[in-house]
């Protein structure tokens, strides 16, 4: 209970720190383009065409990009790849630290895709979709 | 021959399952029992299949669940003995992170994984386990002294987000205990697969410990924990773990369902799915009660169309039998009809032929008698001509339930037709009895009767013949009767006549005189002769009678006595009474043509004539035909004639008068006609009846009869004529009493007209011719 009250907390102001930063979804440079629907797929277990790669499952990008992206709530997103992953028809996306971590690995693969704070955009990766 | 009865009783039945009101009823009932066993048969049908797919669905979701739960018990178990591995190869601290960056530690998502040392401290974690030791846990304690893996347990009640902790003990180098591998796995990940499409809201799955405890378990969107269960009723027997999962009722919620277990090889775990009785079997329950609308419906559509077709084949059935009712009823009319009078409802004559034939046979087989009695009625067809056929009819009808009315029932009467009947009387012991019945006959049909408001009285003559004395056959019996009948007419009416070979005789003769009288006219068989009317007191020729006669070219002269009545009843009198007056006034154009005087000519007129309804028609034309002075034509109607019906009378004789012709009353004084009736009548002469004169010099009373007649005449201003004249008394007495003319064989006999007109010429050179004649009458001249 302390727990989850605790969680809910840091949700909240995490949630609020970050309404000025804007996310983008990002991919290597020689990615083709993708769409809203396609990052969707991927990132539900819905597609296995792109590689996705997640920031820590609970943080204020997480959540703030899987309700842009998909529209559902952390909870829903857990359940749907606790389903995927039970039933062995998945894993859920690789979870790295922070956003230098996910750029990182997006400019090394070319099937990747991740999503940053707008403002961490460098010339290693390339935006592929901004989530308003 | 005995089964014949029987197939007849067998074909009875049969018979009557097809009227209507049993077949129809019976095909509804086999209707209505053979749709509701196919519905309650196809209901049980479905419930069957629906369980059976049910246990089969239940056992394949077992199945999957198990591999699905194994598998991921398996990674468990291997992250378990890698970590271990790892721990006991290496030692160090860090092992997690070193793992994790290499990607052998399950997803981060689910899974969480922590290692405690020896004292139970928690040294490294993927994430945090809420708390810094696990030293008082029961698992630490346990894998301190085991090296088996061993799964938590979570507290009773709703499961959100705990977890499920799977550990395995830790050695040190020389195998002592070293600390704790633990596996943290959110419960709901067990149950993550649960597919409401198959599992609806109410089916189970789980994972419950050996030990009986429910470590999660999820019905819809809701899990549990902890509930025990009575692990070995739950696992099915060895033997029967193919047999279809049985039906129970779970402890925890009380829903009945499918559910069975099985155990997980290699870990304290067993699996559970359920599903629910209710969910399963609603769509069959839906499909139940709309099979079981559609019977309802059904039996409600049946029952309507029998009750319609019922209704229908009875009301056919019902028409057919009023149509054929209709038919025999209608055959029954014409039967009826055929047989019987339309006008009176008597037996007709082919009814009458039938009935006398069988009573001659009767009567033939006991040797008894019986009569016939015709009856004709004497004045009816004046009656119909003066009245209207309405009053005739009436009459018939009157006078046919008079006879009903006086004859026994074993009697028969009938109409013959026209104004005849027939009375048979079959039971008769001696013709006395004939005698009594003809008697009251003549008596009912004697009282009056009422027509179109008028009071009449007709008679009857009664012809009877006997069996056997009379004829043995129905013809002979009904011949000889008529001829009785026509000789009770004939004996003066109103009377009736036994059959006997004379009148046999005088019958044939009379239907001879018939038969000829109908040629006479167009073969001039008819004669007119002339009978010479005298003045009284000069004793000259005053006017003359024309009277018929018939020269028959085998019976010779016939006197009108013999054929008038015939003549009358037959209707020839009136084309006879046409030939007379025209040919009357023919010769008297003639001799007046001739120069001879022109003197009056008086012809008779019988009823019949009298009541023609163109009578005036056509004496107006005869008139005219033959230029006749009409002045010198005088009708001679009987007194009895005049007084029958005043207004009719007196509207005809008003009519002669207008036409100028001249009108005497034949016969006075038979009649008693009061004056006053005789004051209306436009009469001119009187002629007074034979029987007063044939009595003149008989007693004085007589006489004085004779006298008041004559001078009635007188003082209605009209001229008396006698008749009848034979005698010089005769004549001396009616100059004595003022009457006008004589007439009579005395004077004249009848001459055929050469004779007359030879008379007449005589008279006008030599008086004194006529007076050898009358010379009695007239000495002076």
């Amino acid at each position: 209970m302390k727990t989850a009250a605790l969680s809910a907390m840091i949700f909240a102001v995490s949630a609020a720190g970050v309404r000025a930063e804007d996310i983008v979804v990002i991919v290597n440079p020689a990615a083709k383009p993708v769409s809203k629907e396609q990052i969707a797929d991927v990132y539900l277990g819905r597609s296995a065409e792109l590689t996705p790669i997640d920031q820590t499952v609970g943080s204020s990008i997480y959540v703030q990009f899987y309700k842009k992206a998909t529209g559902r709530d952390a909870a829903q997103i857990k359940a749907i790849w606790s389903r995927i992953l039970f039933t062995g028809r998945g894993q859920p996306p690789k979870q790295l630290p922070d956003s230098a971590a996910v750029k990182k690995s997006v400019a090394a693969n070319p099937n990747a895709v991740g999503y940053i704070e707008k403002s961490a955009v460098d010339a290693t990766v390339k935006v592929a979709l901004p989530l308003d | 021959m005995k089964a014949r009865p029987l197939r007849e009783a067998l074909h009875r039945r049969v018979g009557r399952i097809t009227e209507p009101q049993i077949l129809f009823p019976l095909i509804a009932v086999v209707l209505l029992a053979a749709m509701w066993m196919a519905t309650v048969g196809i209901i049980r049908l479905k419930h069957t299949e629906a369980e059976h797919d049910a246990a089969v669905l239940s056992r394949e979701l077992l199945g999957t669940y198990e591999a699905q739960v194994v598998r991921v018990l398996r990674e468990i178990d291997q992250t378990l003995n890698l970590v271990k591995f790892w721990h006991e190869r290496n030692s160090l601290q860090g092992a997690l992170s070193e793992l994790k960056d290499r990607g052998l530690l399950p997803p981060d998502l689910v899974f969480s994984v922590s290692i405690a040392d020896r004292d139970g401290t928690i040294v490294e974690s993927t994430r945090p386990l809420g708390g810094e030791s696990v030293a008082d846990q029961d698992y630490f304690r346990k894998q301190r002294d085991g090296s088996a893996i061993l799964v938590g347990k979570l507290p009773a009640g709703a499961t959100g987000d705990g977890k499920l902790l799977f550990s395995k003990r830790l050695n040190g180098p020389r195998g002592d205990f070293d600390g704790v591998v633990m596996v943290a796995v959110d419960a709901a990940f067990f149950v993550s697969g649960y597919d409401a499409a198959k599992l609806g809201e109410h089916g189970v799955l789980g994972i419950l410990g050996t030990d009986g405890i429910v470590r999660v378990r999820r019905s819809g969107e809701s899990m549990f924990s902890g509930d025990a269960l009575d692990y070995a009723s739950v696992l099915p027997k060895p033997d029967d773990a193919d047999a279809e999962p049985p039906i129970s009722r779970s402890s925890w919620d009380g829903v009945w369902r499918w559910s069975t277990a099985r155990e997980i090889y290699g870990f304290p775990l067993a699996i559970l799915v359920g599903l629910a009785q209710e969910e399963q079997l609603a769509a069959v329950q839906r499909d139940a009660f709309r099979y079981l609308s559609w019977a309802a419906a059904g039996s409600v559509g049946i029952i309507l169309l029998m009750a319609v077709l019922g209704r229908m084949s009875w009301q056919l059935a019902q028409s057919r039998l009023r149509e054929s009712e209709s038919k025999l009823e209608h055959a029954r009319r014409v039967e009826y009809l055929a047989y019987h009078d339309g006008l009176t409802g008597l037996p007709n004559r082919s009814m009458f032929s039938k009935l006398l034939a069988q009573r001659i046979s009767e009567a033939r087989r006991y040797n008894k008698q019986l009569a016939v009695a015709f009856l004709d009625l004497d004045r009816f067809k004046q009656i119909n001509d003066t009245l209207g056929h309405e009053a005739g009819d009436q009459l018939l009808v009157e006078v046919a339930a008079r006879l009903q009315g006086c004859v026994r029932d074993s009697d028969t009467v009938a109409r013959l037709g026209g104004d005849e009947f027939v009375v048979l009387l079959p039971e008769m012991e001696e013709g006395k009895q004939a005698v009594i019945v003809a008697q009251k006959i003549l008596t009912v049909i004697g009282k009056a009767f009422t027509l179109i408001g008028h009071e009449f009285r007709v008679t009857a003559s009664i012809g009877i013949s006997l069996y056997p004395q009379d004829g043995e056959d129905e013809q002979t019996l009904t011949k000889n009767a008529d001829i009785a009948m026509y000789q009770a007419k004939a004996e003066g009416k109103n009377n009736f006549q036994f059959y006997s070979e004379k009148l046999n005789a005088n019958s044939l003769e009379r239907l001879t005189l018939e038969s000829s009288l109908r040629h006479a006219l167009e073969r001039s068989e008819f004669r007119l002769y002339y009978q010479a009317k005298r003045d009284i007191r000069s004793g000259r020729i005053a006017g003359m009678e024309a009277l018929l006669r018939w020269e028959h070219p085998d019976l010779g002269t016939v006197a009108p006595m013999q054929f008038i009545p015939v003549a009358e009843d037959t209707g020839l009198i009136v084309p006879i009474g046409k030939w007379v007056l025209k040919t009357a006034c023919l010769q008297s154009v003639a001799w007046q043509k001739e120069g001879l005087p022109p003197l009056s000519v008086a012809v008779n007129m019988t009823a019949r004539q009298f009541s023609d309804e163109y009578l005036l028609q056509d004496l107006a034309s005869i008139l005219e035909d033959t230029g006749m002075n009409p002045q010198l034509l005088e009708i001679e109607l009987s007194e009895s004639l005049l007084i029958h019906d005043v207004e009719t009378t007196l509207r005809i004789l008003t009519g002669i008068k207008s036409l100028g012709v001249r009108i005497a009353v034949d016969d006075f004084g038979t009649g008693y006609s009061s004056l006053a009736t005789l004051q209306r009548f436009p009469l001119d002469t009187v002629k007074i009846d034979r029987s007063f004169i044939g009595e003149l010099v008989g007693p004085s009373e007589d006489s004085a009869l004779a006298d008041a007649v004559i001078a009635m005449g007188k003082s209605l201003s009209l001229t008396v004529i006698a008749q009848g004249v034979e005698t010089k008394e005769q004549a001396e007495f009616l100059r004595a009493h003022a009457c006008d003319e004589l007439q009579g064989f005395y004077f004249n006999r009848p001459l055929p007209a050469y004779q007359f007109a030879q008379l007449m010429r005589a008279q006008t050179a030599d008086i004194s011719y006529v007076g050898t004649r009358a010379g009695l009458l007239n000495p002076q001249l």
